[in-house]
């Protein structure tokens, strides 16, 4: 279980190789009901603009997530409350993805911990940057 | 004696970061021997905070902080060095088009500097913008390396210290503590105080500096349609 008092500034988390199939997306797209073409059909992409088709903000706002509710882990001990995130660059499928993240600070009398988080493609680029808070509860 | 600086970092005081300054100082303090920073400058967005007093986090961390300012141009974002009274008093700091060559003559007349940030951005950059307009005059220097620089950009950028004859300088533009003194800048002379930062600035004796970590190249996924 994790625990406030075994945290250290500079703890990693990940990181992470991720692939994220067209496939995927379309299905995230489908459950979400936002079917719009960016999301499902590099065509329909492609006509508004971008390369091709790209991942939901909200998929990769929960691919994150995932990152830290893993480092959590099971056994609980501490929950994600906060999560903010900024979308540089458009996030593509059938690409590898690589999660990072680390713990930066912490607030004893609340017991949390802030931790930067964000999404590399395999040229190192950071294309979906955030910070997560996680609360402990002892 | 030496001075490596990081030139530009956002702590939360511009809107799009979460990273307060006292977390960048202990991350310096615990990552000296990745990235040796003498101190940072924060750069916050259309803004200069003429209040905040950092001297108490200094003396904690052994970090020194300074103070700029990142505007919004006609020819993309400028930092903005030795922001006083005068120059707060010519120029709306929020304003997101100011006249890229006024401040840079402005500037410079009332004892500040100011530097073109990443050049090689598309959209906010320099090097998009003398693709349509003439290239501005008086300009000391650019950052050529930018701790979020995508591919090809920092490249784009060192193309125009080439062309123009520019001094290069680099700072991480970090929005997240963990990502502050990516990218710095190594000055010859010692720097204590914004007065010698600018001094400095104008004499061209430093040069852009990289602790951005070198990472293992990754194989690129085989794109593969399977609708």
């Amino acid at each position: 279980m994790k625990r406030f008092a075994d945290i250290n500034i500079g703890d990693t988390l990940g990181p992470s190789e991720q692939f994220v199939s067209k496939d995927n997306c379309r299905a995230f797209a489908r459950a979400g009901g936002i079917e719009a073409p960016r999301f499902t059909d590099d065509e329909g992409a492609r006509k508004e603009g971008l390369p091709g088709m790209i991942l939901p903000g909200n998929m990769s706002l929960g691919l994150l997530s995932k990152l830290v509710t893993d480092w959590i882990g099971a056994e609980g001990g501490a929950r994600l409350i906060r999560m903010s995130t900024t979308y540089r660059v458009p996030v593509q499928p059938d690409h590898k993805l690589t999660l990072h993240g680390f713990v930066t600070h912490s607030t004893p009398a609340e017991r949390t911990a802030e931790i930067d988080v964000w999404i590399e493609n395999e040229d190192a680029e950071r294309l979906v940057t955030g910070t997560a808070t996680v609360q402990f509860d002892s | 004696m030496s001075t490596t600086l990081d030139l530009h970092s956002h702590s939360d005081a511009s809107e799009d970061s979460r990273a307060p300054v006292e977390a960048y100082l202990n991350w310096i303090r615990l990552r000296r021997s990745e990235r040796p920073l003498d101190g940072i400058v924060l750069t916050e967005h259309r803004q200069y905070n003429r209040d905040a007093d950092y001297r108490a986090l200094e003396d904690k961390f052994g970090v020194m902080v300074l103070r700029a300012s990142e505007v919004e141009t006609n020819y993309g974002h400028v930092l903005v060095y030795g922001v006083n009274d005068d120059i707060l008093s010519r120029f709306d700091f929020a304003n997101i088009r100011l006249d890229a060559q006024t401040l840079i003559d402005e500037v410079e007349r009332m004892g500040g500097v100011a530097v073109p940030c990443h050049p090689g951005r598309p959209n906010i950059g320099l090097y998009e913008h003398y693709a349509a307009k003439p290239p501005l005059e008086n300009l000391i220097a650019v950052e050529v390396l930018n701790g979020g620089s995508r591919k090809g950009e920092d490249e784009r950028s060192a193309e125009l210290v080439a062309r123009f004859g520019y001094h290069a300088v680099g700072g991480s533009d970090s929005h997240l503590v963990s990502l502050i003194g990516l990218c710095a800048t190594r000055f010859a002379a010692e720097i204590r105080s914004i007065d010698d930062l600018v001094r400095e600035l104008k004499t061209g004796i430093y040069e852009p500096v990289d602790f951005r970590p070198r990472r293992k190249a990754v194989a690129h996924a085989v794109a593969e349609e399977t609708r």
